[in-house]
């Protein structure tokens, strides 16, 4: 099998496997061992933040900025998956319902208590952040796909208690919240200030994932990853880790459902279901989870497309549906290593993956 | 007492129908390996085409046999395209089976409507027996369940090929070794299970009216029903979908009917967390080689 020569990984694959990847070998070789020399990756980091900063003044409208939140928001609920899955390993398909706890936290405390966003956002972010530890508790026996249909009948009960949580979670209907505590000088009603701080909480959380990556902790996870009782026996503590990346995780998800919550000011049980659930961990597969920009590649991409596309609702999930097969027959890595291979075609070095790995999930 | 009897038999054809999608999935899942969560949409494919073919003017049962084979060759094209490339990363196949699933829902919606559908009784007779009367097309279900598990039954546990096939999934090198192709195997297992689903859907809009969105309803009781009785076990299979047909009935009858979908779930991570083999014992699923 033809391998990019800085390749560490083994794909693991089998003759049926390699068949397959062959014929688009130079595209879907896993070869990100090595970061990009720093220079590149500050430049890289610096053009996107300045893409992202000047945004609402390049004059696209108010549609176009309503769906840059809504996409910066969901990368930021997808950093937490695509750490718990791209750096740990751990799948889930519930992960709608992590960020409905920070939301209906948060909003619950706003009815209840009269909290506004700043007083609540901390007791949103700490409770989906136990929530995620709790869901997590199963990956300690059991793992792969068993886990992932745990997570999904974890969000469909969600969605139940939300159903029948009479006024405290307001039922079906969901509940309403006000906006956005002014800080001094800076009022969150102009959609462009909201952009502002979702965008602030989302360069939050690339940092993070950035300084995970490369840390020692960032390693021990995907050490877990790649093989957990080769983790366990040099003396790793693989289920405190596990159950930590699933809480950070649910930090993130927190962040993420508090921030939804204030832009749209008002949620409903079917915002965290199963749907939403499925599309998050689509968007995460398809940017590819482990690389540092991958997810919000992704939320990019299945926010925009029908947008540029002008697809009804319908075709654009077909659609989505279509690019996902597409993506994990052709490109399993994600668009995010598609482009870090076209990137070592040209330059025949290799793109930023968040630290080094090797192998796939 | 009659009416107990009635709700009986009501229960029992609706449990036909998880029993249908439940021992589909069981075999997919424990024997083939594949985690298809496109199962239940299968299932929905197959009731719509019943509908559409019943509403053409075709018998029931024509049309019942139609949609069996429809979904089977859907089963086989998902296996031929879209599978087979995933067997040794079941994680990839998974996700990949909940783009299809999404697909498949949505090309409904796009080739009909979202709206409910239903087809007349196709028997419209009703036996009374004894002081009670029971909807001759339910009973008519039940017997086609009947007939459909021992089939299988017999069939995995006693017939050559069940044999060979229980034989690649205990050790797939060996049993290649021996001259089994695994892979055929494989294919034909998830056509079966495919083709179950078609009539099951087929079965499962005689009964009740069904949206697009049935199949992501189903597809979590089939699951239930699959994980309680153990993966590959088609006796458990039948069992579990008793079960859970029992618990909805008295929950519906007794309990709390706003949770009803809640205890299936519940049940499902209790068993997934402390027995992941299935409450009666199974296969565990294929080994990843």
């Amino acid at each position: 099998m033809p391998m990019t020569d800085n390749s560490a990984g083994k794909t693991g694959a089998t003759p049926e496997g390699v068949r397959a990847r062959d014929r688009l070998a130079l595209l879907t070789a896993d070869n990100a061992a090595v970061p990009l020399p720093a220079g590149v990756q500050a430049i890289t980091a610096i053009l996107l933040a300045v893409l992202l900063i000047a945004l609402p003044w390049l004059g696209l409208g108010y549609r176009f900025l309503s769906i840059a939140i809504t996409t910066l928001y969901t990368a930021i609920g997808l950093y937490g998956l695509g750490l718990q899955f791209g750096q740990a390993g751990i799948m889930s398909v519930g992960h709608a319902a992590l960020m409905g706890v920070g939301a209906y936290a948060s909003a619950i405390l706003s009815v209840q208590l009269g909290l506004g966003f700043w007083t609540s956002l901390p007791f949103a972010m700490a409770l989906s952040a136990i929530v995620g530890g709790v869901i997590g508790l199963p990956t300690l026996r059991v793992g792969g796909q068993h886990y992932i249909i745990i997570t999904f009948c974890f969000c469909a009960l969600f969605v139940i208690v939300l159903t029948n949580g009479g006024t405290f979670t307001g039922s079906a209907t969901g509940l309403d919240v006000g906006s956005v505590t002014p800080l001094p000088g800076i009022n969150f009603d102009k959609l462009s200030n909201n952009y502002y701080l979702v965008l602030a909480a989302l360069f939050l959380a690339l940092a993070a994932t950035y300084l995970i990556g490369i840390s020692r902790y960032g390693r021990t996870l995907r050490a877990i990853r790649e093989n957990e009782q080769l983790a366990r026996s040099v003396g790793i503590n693989v289920d405190l880790h596990k159950l930590g990346v699933l809480m950070v995780s649910g930090l993130f998800a927190g962040l993420a459902g508090v921030l939804q919550l204030y832009y749209l000011r008002h949620i409903s049980p079917t915002l965290f279901g199963a749907f939403p659930s499925l599309y998050l961990a689509l968007m995460v597969m398809l940017g590819g989870a482990r690389y540092l920009y991958g997810p919000l590649i992704g939320a990019v991409v299945v926010n925009f497309l029908p947008e540029v596309l002008n697809l009804d609702p319908v075709d654009s999930r077909i659609a989505y549906g279509v690019c996902l097969l597409l993506v994990i027959l052709l490109l399993p890595g994600g668009v995010g290593a598609g482009i870090k291979n076209i990137c070592c075609a040209i330059r025949g070095g290799s793109e930023t993956q968040v630290g080094g790995s090797n192998g796939r999930a | 007492m009659d009416i107990f009897v009635q709700q009986l038999v009501n229960s029992l054809s609706v449990a036909s129908v998880t029993i249908l999608i439940g021992i589909g999935i069981t075999l997919i899942f424990g024997l083939a390996g594949i985690v298809n969560f496109a199962h239940g949409e299968f299932l929905m494919v197959g009731g719509m085409a019943t509908w559409f073919m019943v509403g053409a003017g075709m018998n029931f049962f024509v049309a019942l046999v139609l949609a069996g084979l429809l979904v089977g060759a859907l089963g086989f094209a998902a296996e031929r395209c879209l599978f087979r490339f995933t067997l040794n990363r079941p994680m990839n196949g998974f996700i990949m089976s909940i783009g299809l699933s999404v697909i498949l829902q949505h090309a409904v919606i796009r080739v009909f409507n979202e709206f409910q559908k239903s087809i007349t009784d196709p028997v419209g007779l009703v036996w009374t027996i004894g002081g009670v009367d029971i909807i001759a097309m339910r009973a008519i279900v039940v017997a086609v369940t009947a007939v459909i598990v021992a089939i299988t039954y017999f069939g995995i546990s006693r017939s050559r090929y069940g044999m060979a096939l229980r034989a690649s999934v205990s050790d797939r090198d060996t049993a290649e070794l021996m001259g089994i192709p695994v892979r055929r195997y494989v294919t034909g297992v998830f056509i079966y299970g495919s083709l179950l689903a078609g009539i099951g859907g087929a079965l499962m809009i005689s009964l009740f009216p069904i949206t697009p969105f049935t199949g992501s309803v189903i597809i979590i009781r089939g699951f239930a029903v699959s994980l309680i009785g153990g993966l590959g076990n088609v006796g458990g299979a039948v069992v579990g979908g008793l079960v859970l047909g029992l618990v909805d009935g008295l929950s519906a009858g007794y309990g709390y009917p706003e949770w009803t979908d809640a205890y299936s779930l519940v049940v499902m991570i209790l068993i997934l967390v402390l027995r992941p083999q299935g409450l009666l014992g199974g296969t565990l699923g294929r080994k990843a080689s």
